[in-house]
C-alpha cells in the first residue's frame, strides 16, 4: 500500500462527500418530516429512528476505521495514518454522542426514562467511554512524540474490546428494539425503508466529509509546526 | 526476563511503597462502601463481590503504573529497550511483577473483606483464588500495557485509570459474576459464559500487550 494512501483517500472523500451530503441531507429531512408514514405503535417519536440509526452506523464505522488506521500507523510510522486514526475518533465521538443524545430523547417518550442499564445502551456507553479516554490521552499527551503510538494501541484495543463488551452485556438483558435484520422489526413499509436508506447515506457522507476535513486539518497543523521550527 | 522480575520484586519488597498504598486504598474503599451506602448485613453479603472488585480495581489502577514509571524516572527504560531481549519479554516481565504485587495485595485484603462483609471464604478458597487470579491477570495486562502511555502525559496519575477503567469493564462484569457464583458454591466448571469471558479477556490482552509493546516501548 502506498505511503500516501491516506492522503489519496482523503482527497477522494473531499471530492465525493460534500455533494452527496448537500443532496441527501435536505432529502432526508423532507422524507423524515413530510413523506414517511407515522409509526402505528410508537407515533411521532419513532421518526428520531431515521436519525439515530444512521448516527450509530457512522460512529461504529468511525471507531472501526480508527482501529484499522491505528494498525496501519504502527506498521508504517507514517503520520498521515495517525491523522486518519485521530480524525476517525473525532467523528466517532461526534456521532456517538448524537446516538446517546437521540437515544435518550426517544427512551424518555417510549420507556419513560432517560437511561436504563440495558445491554445495547451499556455496550455503546462503554465504547464511547473508551474513545473518550482516547481523546483525553491525545489532549494531555500533546507534545510527547510517543503519544500517537500509545493512541494507536488504545484505538486498536478499544475496537477489539467491543466484542467482549457485547458478550458481557448481552448476558445481562436487553429491551432495546431489534429492528435491523429482524423480519418483524416494524419497518415493513417500503417508504420507511427508503427513508432509512436516505438517512444512512446522508449521515455517512456527512461523517466522511467531517473525517476528511479533520484529517486534513491535523496534517496541515503538523506541517505548520514543522515550518515554524524551520523558520526559527 | 527473570532478571527484570527479580530486580523489580526485590526493590518493591524493600520499599513496600506500592504494596502499602494498595492495601490501605483497598481497605478504604471497602470502608467507604459501608459508610456511603449504609448497608444492612444482608445487603452487604449480596453486594460483597462487587465491593471486592471495586476495591481491587481502583487500588490497582492507581498503583499499577509504578513499576514502569519508576523505571522511566530512573532513566532505565532506554537501557532496558536497547538490551538484546525481545520487548514482548519486557511486557511479560513487568506484567508478572504487577501480578505478584496485586496477588499479594488481594491475599491481605481477602481476610479484611471476609471480616467486614461476613462472607465465609474458607470453604471455597481454591476456586475463589482461581477466579481472582484470572481477573488479576487481565487487570495487570491492561495496566502494564498503558502505564507507559499514561506516564507520557501531563497528568500521569489520573491518566492511567482514565484509559484502563473503560477497557476493564467487561473483565469486571465477568469477574464479579464469577466471584458471586463461586461464593455460593458453584464449581469452576459451572461458571459457563462468565469463565469463558474472563479467559477470553486475559488471552486478548496478553496477546495484544505482547505484540504492541514492540511499538510502544521505544525511547
Amino acid at each position: 500500500m502506498s505511503r500516501r494512501f491516506p492522503v489519496v483517500m482523503e482527497n477522494w472523500c473531499m471530492r465525493l462527500a460534500p455533494p452527496a451530503a448537500t443532496l441527501f441531507i435536505p432529502a432526508a429531512i423532507l422524507a423524515i418530516f413530510f413523506w414517511v408514514p407515522t409509526d402505528a405503535g410508537l407515533g411521532l417519536s419513532q421518526r428520531i429512528f431515521y436519525f439515530h440509526v444512521p448516527c450509530a452506523m457512522a460512529s461504529f464505522a468511525s471507531y472501526a476505521l480508527a482501529g484499522v488506521t491505528g494498525i496501519a500507523y504502527l506498521r508504517s510510522s507514517t503520520s498521515d495514518w495517525d491523522h486518519a486514526s485521530n480524525a476517525a475518533v473525532g467523528t466517532g465521538m461526534l456521532f456517538g454522542s448524537l446516538v446517546l443524545l437521540t437515544g435518550s430523547i426517544w427512551a424518555r417518550t417510549a420507556w419513560g426514562t432517560w437511561w436504563t442499564w440495558d445491554a445495547r445502551l451499556t455496550t455503546f456507553l462503554v465504547l464511547w467511554l473508551v474513545f473518550a479516554s482516547y481523546s483525553m490521552l491525545r489532549a494531555l499527551g500533546r507534545g510527547n512524540d510517543m503519544t500517537p503510538r500509545y493512541a494507536a494501541v488504545l484505538a486498536i484495543v478499544g475496537a477489539l474490546n467491543i466484542p467482549l463488551v457485547m458478550v458481557a452485556t448481552k448476558l445481562w438483558r436487553t429491551i432495546h428494539p431489534q429492528v435491523i435484520g429482524n423480519p418483524k422489526g416494524g419497518i415493513e413499509d417500503p417508504r420507511m425503508l427508503a427513508t432509512l436508506g436516505i438517512g444512512v447515506v446522508a449521515i455517512l457522507s456527512l461523517c466522511v466529509w467531517f473525517w476528511a476535513l479533520r484529517s486534513r486539518l491535523l496534517r496541515t497543523e503538523e506541517r505548520l509546526a514543522v515550518l515554524e521550527v524551520a523558520r526559527s | 526476563m527473570s532478571a527484570i522480575i527479580w530486580k523489580d520484586l526485590l526493590s518493591e519488597l524493600r520499599s513496600r511503597d506500592t504494596f502499602m498504598s494498595l492495601f490501605v486504598l483497598g481497605v478504604l474503599v471497602l470502608v467507604i462502601f459501608q459508610f456511603t451506602l449504609n448497608l444492612s448485613p444482608a445487603e452487604t453479603r449480596r453486594l460483597a463481590p462487587g465491593m471486592l472488585w471495586t476495591a481491587i480495581v481502583f487500588s490497582s489502577s492507581l498503583a499499577i503504573g509504578r513499576t514502569l514509571v519508576s523505571e522511566r524516572e530512573a532513566g532505565c527504560l532506554g537501557a532496558l529497550v536497547i538490551a538484546p531481549i525481545d520487548r514482548g519479554s519486557i511486557f511479560i516481565a513487568k506484567l508478572i511483577v504487577n501480578l505478584v504485587l496485586l496477588s499479594l495485595f488481594e491475599l491481605t485484603l481477602l481476610p479484611v473483606f471476609a471480616l467486614m462483609t461476613d462472607v465465609s471464604i474458607f470453604a471455597v478458597l481454591p476456586r475463589l483464588a482461581a477466579v481472582m487470579l484470572a481477573g488479576t491477570i487481565g487487570l495487570s495486562a491492561v495496566g502494564t500495557l498503558f502505564a507507559l502511555a499514561a506516564a507520557g502525559t501531563r497528568s500521569r496519575e489520573t491518566m492511567l485509570p482514565l484509559i484502563a477503567l473503560p477497557l476493564e469493564i467487561p473483565l469486571l462484569i465477568a469477574a464479579v459474576q464469577a466471584t458471586e457464583a463461586v461464593l455460593v458454591g458453584t464449581k469452576l466448571s459451572g461458571l459457563g459464559a462468565w469463565g469463558n469471558l474472563l479467559f477470553a479477556f486475559d488471552a486478548l490482552f496478553l496477546a495484544v500487550g505482547w505484540l504492541a509493546f514492540e511499538f510502544v516501548a521505544v525511547e
